[in-house]
């Protein structure tokens, strides 16, 4: 054996202590902070100085008092649309990986679906949910589809794109190894498509919550898009913005969330690339 | 003896050229490719030939088509005219029966090295448990003693290039297509590899074809060193290398190889030339 040994010591030098990560990522996110702060002092001070009414623009702290108040009704609200999300998302994501592994599968279906994904988008969904309240009814249904159908986009195109975009030469490397086209489609191409899939799925999730509002507002009787739209004709402002506040921070969760679940599934691309989330 | 003119087969009295001891056997081979509606050849009436257990080199200009004769035999793609037996039979469904390792030492980057070097094993059909019990038992031998379930982005390019050498010594196959190995590692690596590279292939006694443009890389390495010329591609010279085996790193300095080396620089001036 005339190879030099080496030891695997980039474990040691990188990977900074607890505390200093910690302090690292306080500073990463002090910029964002401080911005928040800021907008919510001046706001809260404009709103006090100009004495302005609450029914035009309520103060950030007649907001956080709402919230705390209404607390219960704003909760259930917010699990009416979160479901409707989770279910929708999730359904894109089933049948949007579906296709697109056709897609990338099939030159066939690629040429004969793949304009329809497209055009799809270009259908105003404003239009299409009070249609689909006449076609599937007044439920769960409609709603889920809308989401459904603004998630699905980013996902497909995502997910094909990820697929499509092989090393030829890995390709040649597995052929030599007598590897078929089934082969490489599960252990080259959908392992090199997922960091795409979840640049989609992030995306997808934070349109997701526009879905959901949209579809709400169309028709139904639950959900916090219904009810900021049964607030304002009362003048309660305050209940819109608090449902605004909660719609925001739902979608910053849903955000967060896929990328935690991303840096699980793809340890070896955050080695490679590093993530702020 | 030791530079030949190709053509007049005068190769043909070397002991181990018999014809039925070749396992790999190119004669005639030519390959045009379709560029804009115009055909170019890229090679034409190459002759080439590899006994069982043999080491040997390829040396030509970039462009000259050794990629392309290493695809075909590789049977990533096929010949336009000519022959080319494996095993003394015309090889159809060859595709998969000989290693290929390309330049770049295409590891897949959410494999840990480990599961990287399994791969020609997995796709056999060898269960994990069992590709992963070979190939820990190599890891030491390949100098990636410790490394087994790191991702390949924690590799040195020397280390990588070992482990993508591992995935192809593990798929078990009876030949190796060699395509600039060595090319992206410093001068120090490769002496060093080029040995431990001799090593390994006493040990498997198995036949390897490498392509490189260093000439001193293909004569220690190799029993027998082809020169290709471009466009189209063809061999123009074949030289024996009769330095002994093992070979050591400081031959490269005896008078045995500085001639054998001046002899083949000399052939390839005269060739550029002409």
């Amino acid at each position: 054996m005339s190879v030099v040994k080496q030891t695997p010591a980039h474990r040691t030098t990188t990977g900074p202590t607890w505390g200093a990560s910690l302090t690292a990522t306080g500073i990463r996110w002090l910029p964002a902070i401080v911005i928040v702060v800021g907008v919510i002092g001046f706001w809260e001070a404009y709103v006090r100085i100009f004495d302005v009414q609450k029914w035009l623009l309520p103060a950030p702290s007649i907001i956080a008092k709402t919230i705390g108040v209404d607390a219960g009704l704003l909760w259930g609200h917010t699990l009416a649309t979160m479901e409707e999300i989770v279910v929708g998302f999730t359904l894109a994501l089933v049948f949007g990986v579906a296709l697109a592994a056709a897609i990338a599968l099939s030159r066939t279906v690629e040429r004969a679906l793949y304009p329809f994904v497209i055009a799809s988008q270009t259908v105003p969904i404003i239009v299409i949910a009070p249609m689909l309240l006449i076609w599937v009814g007044y439920g769960l249904a409609p709603k889920v589809i809308v989401v459904a159908l603004i998630c699905f986009f980013p996902i497909v195109v995502n997910m094909v794109d990820g697929l499509k975009s092989v090393d030829s030469d890995v390709v040649a490397l597995m052929r030599t190894l007598g590897a078929n086209r089934w082969r490489i489609f599960l252990k080259v191409q959908i392992p090199t498509s997922l960091p795409f899939l979840f640049s989609g799925l992030r995306i997808a999730i934070a349109f997701s919550v526009i879905g959901a509002v949209i579809g709400e507002w169309v028709g139904s009787s639950e959900g916090l898009g219904y009810l900021m739209i049964r607030s304002k004709p009362q003048f309660l402002t305050e209940r819109v913005f608090a449902a605004i506040v909660i719609l925001s921070a739902m979608g910053v969760t849903l955000f967060a969330l896929v990328g935690i679940v991303e840096k699980f599934a793809l340890p070896w691309w955050h080695r490679e690339h590093g993530s702020e989330i | 003896m030791a530079v030949t003119q190709h053509h007049n087969e005068s190769m043909a009295d070397h002991p181990d050229s018999g014809r039925n001891n070749r396992i790999i056997d190119v004669i005639g081979l030519g390959k045009d490719f379709d560029q804009n509606g115009q055909r170019l050849a890229v090679l034409s009436d190459v002759d080439f030939h590899a006994a069982d257990g043999e080491f040997v080199s390829i040396i030509g200009p970039s462009g000259c088509g050794k990629s392309t004769l290493l695809n075909i035999i590789a049977g990533l793609s096929d010949q336009t005219v000519g022959t080319l037996r494996l095993r003394g039979e015309d090889a159809v469904n060859r595709l998969g029966t000989v290693g290929y390792m390309q330049q770049k030492d295409l590891l897949l980057p959410w494999r840990s090295v480990l599961d990287n070097a399994i791969l020609g094993l997995e796709i056999q059909g060898v269960s994990k448990r069992e590709a992963r019990d070979r190939a820990s038992a190599l890891m030491d031998q390949f100098g990636l003693d410790g490394f087994e379930h790191e991702y390949p982005s924690a590799l040195s390019g020397g280390m990588r290039q070992r482990a993508a050498f591992l995935r192809t010594v593990l798929a078990d196959q009876q030949m190796f297509l060699l395509d600039e190995p060595f090319g992206a590692l410093d001068a120090l690596n490769r002496a060093q590899i080029h040995e431990w590279l001799l090593g390994l292939w006493e040990r498997l006694k198995k036949t390897i074809v490498m392509v490189t443009h260093d000439v001193d890389e293909a004569i220690f390495l190799s029993d027998r060193v082809y020169v290709m010329s471009s466009r189209p591609g063809t061999m123009t010279l074949v030289m024996d290398v009769d330095l002994p085996r093992p070979r050591y790193l400081e031959m490269v300095t005896s008078d045995a190889f500085v001639t054998l080396k001046a002899q083949l620089l000399a052939a390839i001036r005269k060739e550029r030339a002409s």
